[in-house]
């Protein structure tokens, strides 16, 4: 039996890359044109998890919400983290989930999985959402502490407590790093510059293994799956889907244009003289710099 | 200190074999490779062979990784036919030298490393971590501790905590680092190398087969010599992958010094040649200009749509155009008939041409240029490839066998490493890891390998194909002196007493001799212009800038240079500003200056620089290699 057990939600997103994405004329997403995948931000935090695995053995568990097809993103997911279990959440009475409703079931999921569930990991926010609400609102439906914004973490096993850093904004400087130590168990939001280090041998070696591991599980990732309906999770109607959304999107504008306020000047890049120009130009805005 | 019994330092296709090899013997060791994914930093021409020599043994690819290499490993296609080129212009004589390829030969496949050594590294990190080893990728040595105190070795590398060994095998390749840190040689000159530089060119697969005349899976290697090398000595080759074909030169160093020659104007006359433009050419969509009267979001819509369009012609016509994909698109339940993907395809094809103002042009599809140097083991091998407690092997070893048409590397790698890790084996089992008792033993054992024998000295039998080959060549063509040769030696009587008498003068004697602008350069032009076909070309293919080629690849940038510039006045590097494959180096108020950005780490440059591989998983990362 492991010591830690860990749980990672995540979502399944458009693949907003050129060559994979669709519009429609009216400059709507065309979704049934475009592939999707596991979100970019679920991705980070599978790693983060991931990071559970090779260094403290953590038993994985991944949780998601959305139609059928998102089994794929589990699939995607567990590819990364070597995960022992992958939980979908479908049912038709889901549609339509603000983030609070999104939240109650992936709340009532996590604590049906194996184990009792130590740290939730959940991406920045969704590429084609945006608004990072749907973590912080699951950790507080659980009662788990939230860490947000979170580049690094490391676990003590005997404490029970999780040594985590976070990349704050403090009194109008961008990029504090802050290091924070909350008792077991957490929700971790994991910040996009996260990045796991292994810097032993012995580490990486491990990380090999759970990686050819993460490929094999993953290449039979049906096995690991278990699919609830809202009946199957016991979720209250009240709380999910539709009707347990509180938010009513009554219009979408388009964002408007910022006015620049800055002046541009063209030139053309095949004109000597403008050429000139533009090289008098930055050495103008570097003499401008002070260098401290 | 984490501890382990060998590090391997390098994963290219000689280092894993070694980490495989070790395994086999039941050895735990760990293999470092600088690159952020095994195969990511390998490059090579390339041909696999197996070799059964008539007299000694090599340890050949199969031997390390069992029968399961014939049947699962991803190389390209099974070569069965070898021809050499003589060019001029738009004439071309052929010369048949299978028999030469085939001489002593079990197999040569060709290969695209980067496929074929992800799957060696599958193989050898499986076996390895039985033992407690491994494959750890994106890491580089930095330096190596003898702490003859305490007796022991230790590993530094940028990323890891040190850890102490027992043993290394250096497979760093041609620019080994270790070989430098622990003063074992001093760097190659440019009379032991060759520049190599290369394209790969997709070509669907049954194409390539209609094309070359090839049943699914067989292969054909070109070699060309003449008017193609711009003067100088060394030639080119194509060989045909599954669905790509690799082309590229590979000349002298000394010679590309001595009158230097872009690399990619090299490989550009390859290119431009009739036979080898008419082999490459395909069916290339391109995009029409943009109305830029639309809105822009409108454009960008078009543009990805056009994008995504392409990719899926692309896709399908891939598939369409291969015996598996086809099977793969039937199984997959998506068509019902061939005929199904046809239309499909056809639809794909009206709807570019007609919404999107594509139009489909004869040109051909470039998809990777890549550089390396190549180590002439017959001028270059190490005469004693071991230092403390290191071996050294394959590039590193300044080992490979190039006589003529013979152009062998890996192999030769991978049975050094086979010698190594039999050699590391055995220490281990004693404990003893003093040169005297590790690296003589090594030694010994590379020096009985068959492949010395043929860095040292002329084969008569191998003389006598190549020469029967060419029985057909008018003497009066080829200049008197080599045409009186030539005469003499296709006796069999004479031709004994010649090589017999010239191994004992010494084979490096000959070489000027053999290896020379008379062979490589004017005799085939001669031979091409009075013997040669002429070839039509029906297209000019749009050959892509340096710039587009370097564009294309894929690099982890580092802001730190790996490479230093000691000397900016120095002639060498002078020179370099013609010779990088990248066009890393330019001149500044007389002084050389040096643009990292785009470097595909060959190490043209290495010699008059302070020249290290990239911090681990930076730099170019190779997707075919």
């Amino acid at each position: 039996m492991s010591d830690l057990n860990v749980a990672i939600v995540i979502k399944l997103e458009p693949d907003f890359s050129e060559g994979n994405v669709s519009y429609n004329p009216d400059g709507t997403l065309n979704r049934a044109e475009t592939k999707n995948t596991l979100g970019p931000h679920s991705a980070i935090a599978a790693h983060a998890a991931f990071y559970s695995k090779v260094m403290y053995d953590a038993k994985i568990s991944i949780g998601t919400m959305g139609p059928p097809i998102a089994d794929s993103s589990l699939q995607m997911a567990q590819r990364i983290c070597d995960a022992e279990e992958l939980h979908l959440y479908s049912d038709r009475i889901f549609a339509g989930a603000d983030t609070l409703a999104t939240a109650e079931v992936l709340k009532t999921g996590i604590e049906k999985m194996q184990g009792k569930i130590d740290i939730v990991f959940a991406g920045h926010r969704a590429s084609d959402g945006e608004t990072g609400q749907t973590g912080p609102q699951t950790a507080w439906k659980l009662g788990f502490t939230f860490l947000g914004n979170v580049i690094d973490y490391k676990v003590d096993l005997k404490e029970r407590t999780v040594i985590a850093k976070r990349m704050v904004s403090l009194q109008g400087f961008n990029d504090i790093v802050e290091e924070i130590e909350a008792p077991l168990p957490v929700f971790i939001s994991v910040d996009p510059a996260y990045k796991a280090n292994f810097n032993t041998v012995l580490q990486r070696l491990s990380l090999e293994k759970y990686k050819k591991e993460a490929k094999i599980r993953s290449d039979n990732y049906k096995h690991y799956l278990k699919v609830f309906n809202a009946q199957q999770l016991g979720v209250d109607l009240k709380f999910v889907g539709l009707l347990g959304s509180p938010t009513i999107v009554y219009k979408v504008e388009r964002i408007p244009k910022g006015k620049a306020t800055r002046q541009a000047e063209i030139l053309d890049g095949s004109n000597q003289e403008d050429l000139r120009k533009a090289v008098a130009k930055m050495k103008e805005a570097l003499s401008a710099m002070v260098i401290k | 200190m984490e501890k382990y019994d060998v590090a391997i330092i390098g994963g290219g296709s000689a280092g894993l074999a070694a980490l495989k090899q070790l395994s086999n013997l039941g050895k735990q060791a760990v293999l470092l490779e600088a690159g952020n994914k095994i195969g990511s930093k390998n490059v090579s021409g390339g041909i696999l062979y197996s070799k059964r020599p008539k007299k000694g043994h090599v340890h050949n690819v199969e031997d390390v990784y069992g029968d399961i290499f014939l049947s699962e490993a991803p190389f390209e296609r099974k070569i069965t036919k070898y021809i050499l080129h003589s060019t001029s212009k738009d004439k071309v004589y052929s010369i048949d030298l299978t028999a030469a390829h085939e001489y002593e030969s079990n197999f040569g496949y060709s290969v695209l490393m980067n496929k074929l050594n992800g799957w060696f590294a599958e193989q050898a990190a499986e076996s390895a971590q039985r033992f407690g080893g491994g494959i750890i990728s994106g890491v580089r040595v930095n330096s190596i501790e003898w702490d003859e105190k305490n007796d022991r070795t230790i590993i530094r590398t940028d990323e890891l905590e040190e850890f102490e060994v027992k043993a290394i095998i250096a497979a760093d390749g041609v620019n080994s680092e270790v070989a430098q840190i622990s003063g074992a040689r001093p760097k190659f000159t440019p009379e032991q190398l060759y520049q190599g530089v290369k394209v790969v060119v997709k070509l669907p697969e049954d194409v390539i087969n209609t094309r070359f005349n090839l049943i699914p899976d067989e292969g054909i290697a070109h070699l060309f010599a003449g008017d193609i090398t711009l003067n100088h000595i060394g030639g080119g080759f194509l060989y045909t992958n599954k669905d790509t074909l690799s082309i590229g030169a590979v000349y002298h160093f000394d010679s590309l010094l001595a009158n230097p020659t872009e690399p990619y104007t090299l490989v550009n006359s390859l290119l431009k040649n009739p036979m080898i433009s008419e082999f490459i050419k395909d069916e290339v969509p391109t995009r029409g200009k943009i109305d830029k009267n639309l809105p822009q979001e409108e454009q960008i819509r078009n543009r990805f749509a056009i994008t995504k369009l392409i990719k899926s012609w692309r896709e399908l016509r891939e598939a369409y155009l291969s015996q598996k994909g086809k099977n793969d698109l039937l199984k997959s339940g998506k068509y019902q008939s061939v005929d199904e993907i046809k239309e499909q395809l056809d639809s794909i094809h009206n709807q570019l041409t007609q919404k999107y103002d594509v139009s489909f042009v004869t040109d051909y599809v470039e998809v990777e240029y890549s550089a390396k140097l190549v180590p002439d083991g017959k001028r270059c091998r190490m005469l004693k490839p071991y230092n403390k407690n290191i071996l050294f092997i394959g590039d590193a070893a300044g080992r490979g066998v190039f006589v003529g048409p013979r152009i062998e590397g890996l192999n030769i790698g991978i049975d050094d490493a086979f010698r190594a890790a039999e050699a590391v084996a055995r220490a281990l089992d004693k404990n003893n890891f003093d040169p005297n008792y590790l690296g003589e033993y090594y030694a010994t054992s590379v020096d009985e390998s068959p492949y010395t024998r043929d860095m040292k000295q002329i084969d008569k039998d191998y003389l006598k194909i190549f020469l029967d080959a060419t029985k057909d060549i008018p003497s009066d063509i080829i200049s008197t002196r080599y045409g009186a040769v030539l005469k003499l030696m296709s006796s069999d009587t004479f031709r004994s007493v010649a090589v017999k008498f010239a191994n004992i003068l010494g084979y490096e004697r000959l070489l000027p001799m053999v290896e020379s602008e008379d062979t490589y350069v004017k005799v085939p032009i001669e031979i091409a212009k009075r013997l040669g076909k002429t070839i039509q070309p029906t297209y000019t293919p749009s050959i892509p800038s340096i710039a587009d080629r370097v564009a294309k690849l894929n690099f982890n940038d580092d802001n730190n240079s790996h490479i230093k510039v000691t000397n900016p006045q120095s002639e060498f590097l002078k020179k370099i500003i013609t010779l990088c494959p990248t066009k890393c180096y330019s001149l500044e108020n007389q002084q050389v200056m040096l643009q990292h950005e785009g470097c595909i780490e060959c190490g043209t440059c290495s010699q008059e620089t302070d020249w290290k591989h990239p911090r681990g998983e930076k730099g170019v990362v190779y997707q075919y290699g």
